[in-house]
């Protein structure tokens, strides 16, 4: 077990904005446009149609499929249309759009204590899947599957990732801080089902708090001999999943497979969290942390966010925008995986982490100082998958898909941004390199899709 | 309402504050000690030197981006400025101001421009420049004077085997190039490899395999100050850490960082022992850029999930053959050259005693050419004491190879041919038989072995040379420059007086061993 992987970069981290302010709870006023598509897979099926009322927690779209999950509902109201909005990727897709009543009334069930001794390992996946619970760290891969693998007794590592290497965020210090028990509690229900695992809360050692109050109420658990907390180097990337394999499992695993065929399960303490409230009080995932951060917002701050809230309601809830600033960016997420907003007006989702707002736009200073590449090998330094980035993107130059793909291995590109924040000569490399995946992607599903 | 002008872009959105200016700037700091060193013990003209080289290179940067219609603002990028910074501290003080103007325009129009602007040469433009310059100029290129009188550098003196002050060589105050002060380079360089700016694996392997390969084959094994004088010369030292780090001309990986460092060390130890050029350093490194393409191509480092760990640890990885392990290239670039050799070799080995019947024949012609009048040649006998060593002190390196007496039918003694070989010829051993007659006048002479340069010392075997000898009786010969007067004066070829010198040389010696041994018995 190590404290980090090979590569990575040190951006600024910038986490002073926020760090210390508490999760607060944000109840919005407005009216709530849920997305019934939400993370990675086939949007879910609105089971609820224009005129029905609806409350706290109850289930308005079904998971259609293997991967794809549940929605719940994050207020209770009246659904007042099933149409296509602008959503928060800046294209449009199809909302449940919910009157919010004000009362937050929960629906039967939700919120009841179940005893823990009497749910059998399927029992928990149902209500994992149930709660349509997806990967809170970004990708939204739904948790079920995650937890399901096809041979459990080869998990030997279910990793806590608390690592929150991404510049700005500090909605899971707060979490860590504030819900310690909940996540070991989340932590022991993985762990059931898992007979051989071991479980690691992996904590960057910029959160001193965070590592303290997790290590404080793990001292006070029974499972205290199968869990520990790690204190990780800070370091970006190394709250991605293969990271953390890399450095607590000491494996690489090539795209081709996945954390589960190498013994590890990387879950989110958001995740985690998420699966406790869902296993033992039948709360499905209709709320999240998020912080609210960067230089142009008056009030940087973390919130515990229901699903559906207009971005917008946020950061007037922050106060705003600062006097005399000038909003450059909106991020949806961080600085180096997020992506940027097209509005403001867009609801938040479940893989929502963060919206930060930054007074200038580095991209727009950097894209002035392009030249040719220098080949000075920065890139290739830093990759944390050991590729080399500016070979990389001179086989796309050429349009060399094959070199690309067979020579350099393209495809095990994580779109992590090291290459191309360390870049000197500020070559959008990440950029070419998500692009390309894309291109690759589509051209092989056109070619089954053929056969 | 929240504005709504905002950017948008794919991520990153945020970027290290280091830029090609700034890495170009660290590397310009970093020469600033060679170059105010330099400047202070060589003065004003090295500071012109500097200047003009590097504003002849930043104005040709700008005006060549004007013509191509690129950004005339990119020749502020720091690159021009530090080819042309490079390219003077790699020249001698007292080089002619054309020099840097010409070299730093070539550096940049013709080895960086033309091939695309920065990142796209495949030489580094400072050493292409420089070798530009050796070859066209070699005299101004090589001549190092002090106080207006040519002196010979400190690594000249170290292949002539004479000693050397390594202290002033460390320092800077020997008789070398502008940027020569190791102790400022090592400073610099070491700094830049501090920061991760140049890669260990290439300066730290050149000076590696460079002082190995001179230690093992230098002569005189491991001895340090032997060791340190010819690290402290040539260049060596700037070559490594400023010039073959130029990350355009270098290779992606480290792995072949270390390889291509080792090639560039070795090369430039090979030259530097057995070569005779002082230049070693600029031509190794050069060679090294080339082969980077070829490294790049097949030195890929692997993804960590496909090392060879990481494939043993998920089993059911396929193996490596043999030919996917050694790119076929590779093997095929082997046998060629493996077959080339032995093909070589072998064609040498069956016409070596052809070559000697040859040779032996061909001194007899020439002395029947020299002694027209004999029919039949006998050795002196006394030859056999001197021959194989160098010949009296006042000739140079001479060596009599062979003395002849021609007889004529009736059996008497109608004159010698003495044969003469003189290492001090320009290329090489010039070896030439001497007809003497009884009374000690020079019938003629006759080249055995001339390969002198075309147009100028190979002059020597034509009539308006050779002949000048014929009928000379005197006991030594004088060489003189613009007509002889006298018959014991023999007139220099023009522009090969190295040559001339070495011919008079040996024909001194041949009368010598005349009048000395064959007279004198």
């Amino acid at each position: 077990m190590r404290v980090t992987f090979r590569g990575g970069v040190h951006p600024k981290g910038f986490k002073e904005l926020s760090r210390r302010v508490p999760l607060q709870k944000f109840d919005a006023k407005g009216e709530f446009a849920i997305p019934i598509s939400q993370g990675i897979g086939k949007p879910a099926k609105p089971v609820v149609s224009k005129g029905d009322s609806v409350l706290v927690g109850q289930i308005i779209a079904e998971a259609d499929g293997f991967v794809s999950s549940n929605v719940a509902s994050s207020c209770s109201g009246t659904v007042k249309a099933i149409e296509k909005r602008r959503t928060i990727s800046g294209l449009s897709a199809e909302c449940v759009v919910i009157e919010n009543d004000g009362l937050y009334t929960p629906v039967d069930g939700m919120g009841k204590k179940n005893n823990l001794e009497e749910l059998s390992n399927a029992d928990i996946i149902e209500k994992v899947k149930y709660a349509g619970i997806i990967g809170l760290g970004g990708a939204g891969f739904p948790t079920y599957l995650k937890l399901s693998p096809k041979n459990p007794e080869a998990i030997k590592y279910i990793i806590a990732n608390g690592a929150e290497c991404e510049p700005y965020i500090t909605c899971n210090d707060q979490l860590m801080q504030s819900e310690s028990d909940g996540i070991l509690e989340g932590m022991e229900i993985i762990l059931r089902l898992f007979p051989n695992a071991e479980g690691v809360v992996a904590i960057e050692d910029n959160k001193p708090e965070a590592i303290e109050s997790m290590k404080k109420a793990l001292e006070k658990r029974p499972s205290k001999a199968k869990i520990s907390v790690l204190p990780m180097k800070t370091k970006y990337p190394q709250g991605g999943e293969r990271s953390l394999i890399a450095a607590i499992a000491e494996v690489n695993y090539p795209i081709t497979k996945l954390p589960a065929d190498v013994g590890c399960i990387v879950q989110n303490v958001g995740t985690i969290y998420a699966i406790w409230r869902a296993v033992e009080y039948n709360e499905p995932l209709f709320r999240h942390v998020l912080t609210v951060t960067g230089d142009a917002v008056k009030n940087p701050g973390n919130f515990i966010v229901p699903d559906g809230v207009l971005v917008s309601e946020l950061v007037e809830a922050c106060g705003g925008i600062k006097e005399g600033v000038t909003l450059r960016k909106a991020l949806a997420g961080g600085p180096m995986m997020g992506f940027a907003m097209t509005s403001l007006d867009v609801p938040v989702v479940k893989t929502t982490n963060a919206v930060t707002l930054l007074a200038e736009d580095e991209v727009e200073k950097a894209e002035k100082q392009l030249t040719n590449c220098l080949h000075c090998g920065r890139c290739t330094t830093v990759c944390p998958q050991g590729l080399v980035p500016q070979l990389m993107a001179d086989a796309v130059h050429v349009g060399d898909l094959e070199r690309y793909e067979y020579k350099l291995y393209g495809l095990e590109c994580i779109s992590c941004g090291s290459c191309t924040y360390v870049c000197p000569a500020k070559r959008p490399l990440t950029q070419i390199f998500k692009q390309t995946k894309a291109e690759i992607m589509a051209a092989k599903r056109a070619k089954a899709g053929a056969k | 309402m929240i504005n709504t002008a905002l950017n948008i872009s794919s991520g990153p959105h945020v970027r290290d504050r280091w830029s090609t200016k700034f890495i170009m700037g660290c590397v310009l700091l970093a020469l600033l000690p060679a170059t105010v060193v330099g400047v202070a013990v060589y003065g004003t003209h090295a500071l012109l030197i500097v200047l003009l080289s590097v504003g002849t290179a930043v104005l040709s940067e700008f005006l060549f981006n004007l013509l191509v219609h690129k950004d005339p603002k990119g020749c502020l990028d720091g690159s021009a400025a530090l080819t042309g910074l490079l390219l003077a501290l790699s020249m001698s003080p007292s080089t002619p101001l054309y020099a840097p103007v010409l070299g730093s325009l070539f550096a940049i129009v013709v080895v960086k421009g033309c091939f695309g602007g920065l990142g796209k040469n495949f030489l580094n433009p400072a050493l292409a420049a420089r070798c530009f310059l050796l070859i066209s100029f070699t005299n101004s290129m090589t001549t190092f004077k002090v106080d207006a009188v040519s002196t010979a550098t400190p690594v000249a003196e170290l292949l002539a085997g004479r000693a050397v002050n390594i202290t002033s060589m460390f320092m800077g105050t020997s008789n070398a190039v502008i940027g020569s002060s190791i102790l400022a380079l090592l400073a610099g360089g070491l700094i830049l490899w501090a920061l991760d700016i140049i890669h260990g694996e290439i300066c730290f392997s050149v000076l590696g395999a460079f002082t190995l390969f001179v230690g093992l084959f230098g002569g005189q094994g491991f001895d340090p100050a032997f060791l340190a004088a010819n690290i402290c010369g040539g260049g060596i030292v700037m070559g490594a850490f400023f010039m073959a780090t130029d990350y355009v001309t270098s290779p992606v990986s480290r792995k072949g960082q270390l390889l291509y460092g080792i090639v560039i060390g070795v090369l430039a130890g090979l030259f530097r022992v057995y070569g005779s050029s002082a230049d070693s350093v600029s031509y190794s490194i050069l060679i090294g850029n080339l082969l980077t393409p070829m490294i790049d191509m097949y030195v890929v480092p692997k993804p960590f999930a496909y090392s060879k760990k990481e494939l043993a640890k998920q089993s059911g990885a396929p193996k490596k053959t043999l030919k996917e392990l050694v790119p076929r290239p590779v093997l095929v670039i082997i046998v060629i050259t493996l077959i080339a050799g032995l093909a070589l070799g072998g064609a040498y080995k069956m016409t070596e005693e052809t070559i000697a019947i040859q040779k032996e024949k061909k001194a007899w012609a020439s002395y029947q050419t020299v002694v027209p009048e004999a029919v039949e040649f006998k050795q002196v006998e006394a030859v056999a004491e001197i021959a194989g060593q160098t010949y009296g002190t006042s000739f140079g390196r001479v060596t009599i190879n062979q003395a002849v007496e021609g007889l004529d039918a009736s059996g008497n003694t109608v004159g010698y041919a003495i044969e003469v070989t003189s290492a001090e010829g320009y290329e090489g051993n010039i070896t030439l038989s001497v007809g003497i007659s009884v009374d000690g006048t020079i019938n003629s002479i006759s080249f055995t072995e001339l390969n002198e340069t075309p147009g100028k010392g190979m002059f020597a075997a034509e009539p308006d040379f050779k002949d000048q000898f014929n009928g000379v009786n005197a006991t030594s010969l004088k060489l003189v420059k613009g007509g002889s007067s006298a018959d014991n004066e023999i007139d220099s070829i023009s522009g090969a007086t190295i040559t001339s010198e070495a011919v008079v040389n040996a024909v001194n010696a041949a009368l010598d061993f005349f009048y000395n041994t064959i007279k004198g018995e």
